[in-house]
């Protein structure tokens, strides 16, 4: 019952999503039946693909995780934006500049440096809604604009590498590179960072003491309270925590498959990582489902205007297609609880 | 009371039903009920939670179509299609959540939706007083119509409540429980409104639980238990033990309470004050507790018990007056650091505040308790070490429930009190602060509460006991402190407590 719960949840609107985009596709004169299977096939048509898609799926799994850890504890962060680009910044300039280390030190020195950034990024709307109850969908939106801003001014500026026009900073020592699983695919062991991330959370989530106050407190706020949670102080750290994950996801594209920050690199990870995270229900194999999904739907949108007529603007509406459905809520989970509910009753002999 | 029934100028049927069935699922609420309110009557609908009582209601007010049988209205059948179809035959509900509108005068409430109207579409206020006047003439009670609903006492809005519905034409009133929120005076005055409306050849279907109110004034009952009629018949001739047996299928015998063997002080309350934002503010506050005793609050609602029970839990700060638990002081301590040195707290907000509804038995029996040793060690929880002792809490309290695992929202009032009973009296706390223990629980589980709370205190435990329900603070209580206006204004031991003395000093009047 519950799995059915938990893929239902995520699959239905995919689905109602394909009808949709269907009725587009026929209507832009397209067959649908002929751009759906393109898109699989370039999506997950073979090994080389596969490992595309995963490379795209890797950055929103960070993002997907960090809007889902501050979801839980009812925190409605939308900054993972935000912490990815300082987090991304903070690992090249590490990266560029401590040439001198070698890999088993510079690597992790520059992802901890990056997660370290992308939380401290996230401490001042940590503290305006632990202290002041100062909304933090605000705030963290705001925090995002500056990120970005303050990023690119840096990189035109005092970290521009010598002698390139473009917006960005040198190229990371060789050292700092993440290894490659697939070559030449841009899949790197930043993936498998991604998977032990998630693998922590879903026991975090489960088995620690952390879990469950924070399942509590999402739900039930002042029912935490009471109990005793200080619910401030957890908002505070999940908001932090958050923002971590999303500065190491920043700092793993950089040393995964970019090489050096790019001013806006990201296409936006850190929104459809909302996305995805509320499209699994915070569940963490719904988070791997959902970035596989829009990384898949990435990489495929990029290549199949190669091949074929279709424009990538239609691999975008079918994209936020995906995002808007996945919000709605289709009052599935309500129709689950009642049903629940009513089997539970007659079973246990209630009311 | 009695006097006040008169069933002899009741008249033909005015509103029943034959054969209604409503089933959710599995559940049936409603099996095949048949009754029958005759006009100039008042009838009784009384049963236990989940008796099928509120389903009933939604059929009878086009909120809810019957899966079988039909409502009758004047003796024929009918099919109520919406609210609007029960309205339009003259039936009228009164909620346990009031539906006036603040910022408007009483007389304002009465008359909206259908007000009357001069020239222009002005409307008439000296037609629409006239008619209000009559009204409260014809119900015998006296309202200040000039008053902003915000700013008139309880039993006043209720009043209108109640008369809004014949402004617009209702003869048939359905009312919901409509004492729950008043103090005993106020209740014999609502009785008493009941009755001059029914001999004005008003029909009501009274709603309730308490069995006093019922016998005192109903001339007729229908008794309800799981979704059946289990009897309708005139009231004359029943009294509370049959109506309790009848509801429960079982007698039902109340705890008694021993006499109290008071111990040392361990909750001191001392000149506790609070600002007053929009509610009333607590002045001077102060109350000893002692080990092994219960000291009961009366007031009516919104005098200040909220206020105690936010500065006491730790959930509001406290801003005048000291607070002390097992001699140290506590003042400035949070909810967990009381909790730590043994206070626990079974709140009035089960919905919100006591319990977690979506998530399960056992996540709601280790809330306060998840850092304890007994549960894990090293920021990791034991499932085994919680399955045990949630099995363990279901198997004392007396739960009933599928298994520990089904959320806690499934399970009916009074089993989801004892889950929220069941983890505050974990591990002994000293303190037990408990509110509004039984609202919402039927009187079976009302017995098991009360019956939990005295064996607290019999094992040296102290209860502060915050409760609307007068009977049930008179049951429990060693003490009683009434409070009126955020004031305390008086104490009462037990025995000598007259129910009618703290009534009135609920409402104001300080005890000699």
């Amino acid at each position: 019952m519950k799995y059915l719960q938990s893929a239902l949840t995520i699959l239905f609107p995919v689905a109602i999503v394909l009808v949709i985009g269907a009725a587009v596709l026929l209507a832009a004169g397209y067959n649908p039946l002929t751009v759906y299977s393109d898109l699989m096939t370039e999506a997950f048509g073979g090994q080389r693909r596969i490992a595309a898609s995963l490379s795209a799926a890797t950055p929103l799994i960070f993002t997907g995780l960090a809007a889902a850890v501050a979801f839980r504890v009812g925190v409605f962060t939308v900054g993972a934006e935000g912490s990815l680009y300082v987090g991304a910044l903070m690992a090249a300039w590490l990266g560029f500049t401590l040439t001198g280390l070698n890999g088993w030190l510079l690597a992790p020195l520059c992802l901890l440096a990056g997660a370290a950034a992308g939380m401290v990024w996230m401490l001042p709307p940590g503290l305006m809604k632990a202290r002041l109850g100062i909304d933090e969908i605000v705030t963290t939106l705001m925090l995002n604009f500056i990120a970005i801003g303050l990023t690119t001014w840096l990189v035109n500026g005092p970290l521009l590498a010598p002698g390139a026009a473009n917006s960005s900073t040198p190229q990371v020592a060789e050292a700092a590179r993440l290894t490659r699983l697939m070559p030449p695919s841009t899949l790197t062991t930043g993936f498998l960072i991604a998977l032990a991330l998630l693998v922590t959370y879903a026991v975090w989530q489960r088995r620690r003491i952390g879990g469950y106050e924070t399942l509590v407190g999402g739900l039930a706020p002042r029912f935490a309270r009471a109990a005793g949670i200080d619910m401030p102080g957890l908002m505070l750290r999940m908001l932090l925590v958050s923002g971590a994950i999303a500065g190491l996801g920043g700092a793993i594209q950089v040393l995964g498959p970019i090489g050096r920050f790019v001013a806006g690199f990201s296409t936006g990870y850190g929104f459809t990582g909302i996305a995805v995270a509320i499209l699994a229900r915070g569940n963490p194999l719904g988070i791997l489902i959902g970035a596989v999904l829009f990384g898949g739907l990435s990489t495929a949108g990029a290549t199949i205007q190669l091949f074929s007529d279709v424009p990538i603007e239609i691999v975008n509406i079918l994209q936020g297609l995906i995002m808007i459905f996945a919000v709605a809520d289709f009052g599935l989970r309500g129709w689950f609880a009642r049903r629940t509910a009513r089997q539970t009753a007659a079973e246990g002999g209630q009311p | 009371m009695s006097e006040i029934n008169g069933a002899d100028a009741a008249g033909g049927p005015r509103l029943g039903g034959v054969g209604l069935s409503k089933s959710f699922g599995p559940l049936k609420a409603n099996d095949r009920i048949d009754f029958a309110a005759r006009r100039g009557t008042i009838h009784a609908i009384v049963g236990g939670n989940g008796a099928g009582k509120s389903t009933l209601m939604k059929i009878l007010q086009g909120l809810q179509a019957p899966d079988a049988g039909t409502v009758l209205v004047n003796g024929a059948p009918v099919v109520f299609r919406s609210p609007n179809d029960a309205i339009r035959a003259g039936i009228g509900m009164v909620h346990q959540e009031f539906t006036l509108i603040p910022g408007l005068t009483l007389l304002e409430n009465l008359i909206l939706g259908d007000e009357p109207r001069r020239a222009f579409g002005a409307i008439d206020r000296r037609v629409a007083g006239a008619r209000a006047a009559e009204l409260a003439d014809l119900a015998g009670v006296r309202i200040d119509w000039t008053l902003m609903e915000e700013e008139a006492p309880v039993h006043m809005r209720q009043a209108v409540e109640i008369l809004r519905l014949i402004y617009r034409g209702a003869d048939v009133l359905i009312l919901d429980e409509p004492t729950a929120v008043l103090a005993p005076p106020q209740i014999r005055e609502l009785l008493a409104l009941m009755a001059n409306l029914r001999d004005q050849g008003n029909t009501i279907l009274f709603i309730s639980h308490k069995l006093d109110e019922v016998l005192a004034v109903a001339d007729e009952v229908t008794v309800l238990r799981t979704g059946r009629v289990v009897v309708s018949r005139p009231a004359a001739g029943l009294d509370k033990a049959e109506l309790a047996r009848l509801m429960t299928g079982e007698p039902v015998t109340a705890p008694t309470a021993k006499p109290a063997t008071p111990g040392a002080a361990v909750l001191e309350l001392d000149g506790l004050g609070t600002g007053g934002e929009g509610a009333v503010a607590l002045e001077d506050f102060s109350l000893v507790l002692h080990a092994g005793e219960i000291v009961g609050i009366a007031g009516v609602a919104g005098n200040g018990q909220d206020q105690i029970v936010g500065l006491v839990s730790g959930l509001m700060p406290t801003l005048r007056g000291r607070l002390r638990l097992a001699g140290q002081d506590i003042t400035q301590h949070s909810t967990r650091e009381r909790r730590a040195l043994g206070l626990a707290y079974l709140s009035p907000d089960r919905k919100q505040e006591g319990l977690c509804l979506e998530a399960s038995i056992a996540e709601n029996l280790i809330a306060s308790h998840q850092r304890k040793p007994r549960f894990g060690k090293a920021g990791f929880l034991n499932p085994i070490a919680i399955a045990g002792y949630a099995d363990e809490r279901v198997a004392a309290f007396d739960i009933k429930c599928a298994s520990p695992q089904q959320p806690v929202g499934a399970l009916s009032g009074g089993n989801q009190q004892k889950v929220a009973m069941a983890r505050e009296l974990y591990d002994s706390p000293r303190v037990l602060l408990a509110c509004q223990p039984t609202r919402g629980v039927d009187i079976k589980g009302i017995a098991a509460i009360h019956q939990e709370i005295l064996a607290f205190r019999d094992a040296g435990g102290a209860v502060l006991l915050i409760s609307e329900e007068l009977e049930e603070l008179v049951q429990l209580s060693d003490r009683i402190v009434t409070i009126y206006g955020g004031r305390r204004t008086g104490e009462f031991p037990r025995g000598a407590a007259a129910m009618e003395r703290i009534g009135r000093t609920m409402l104001g009047e300080v005890a000699a």
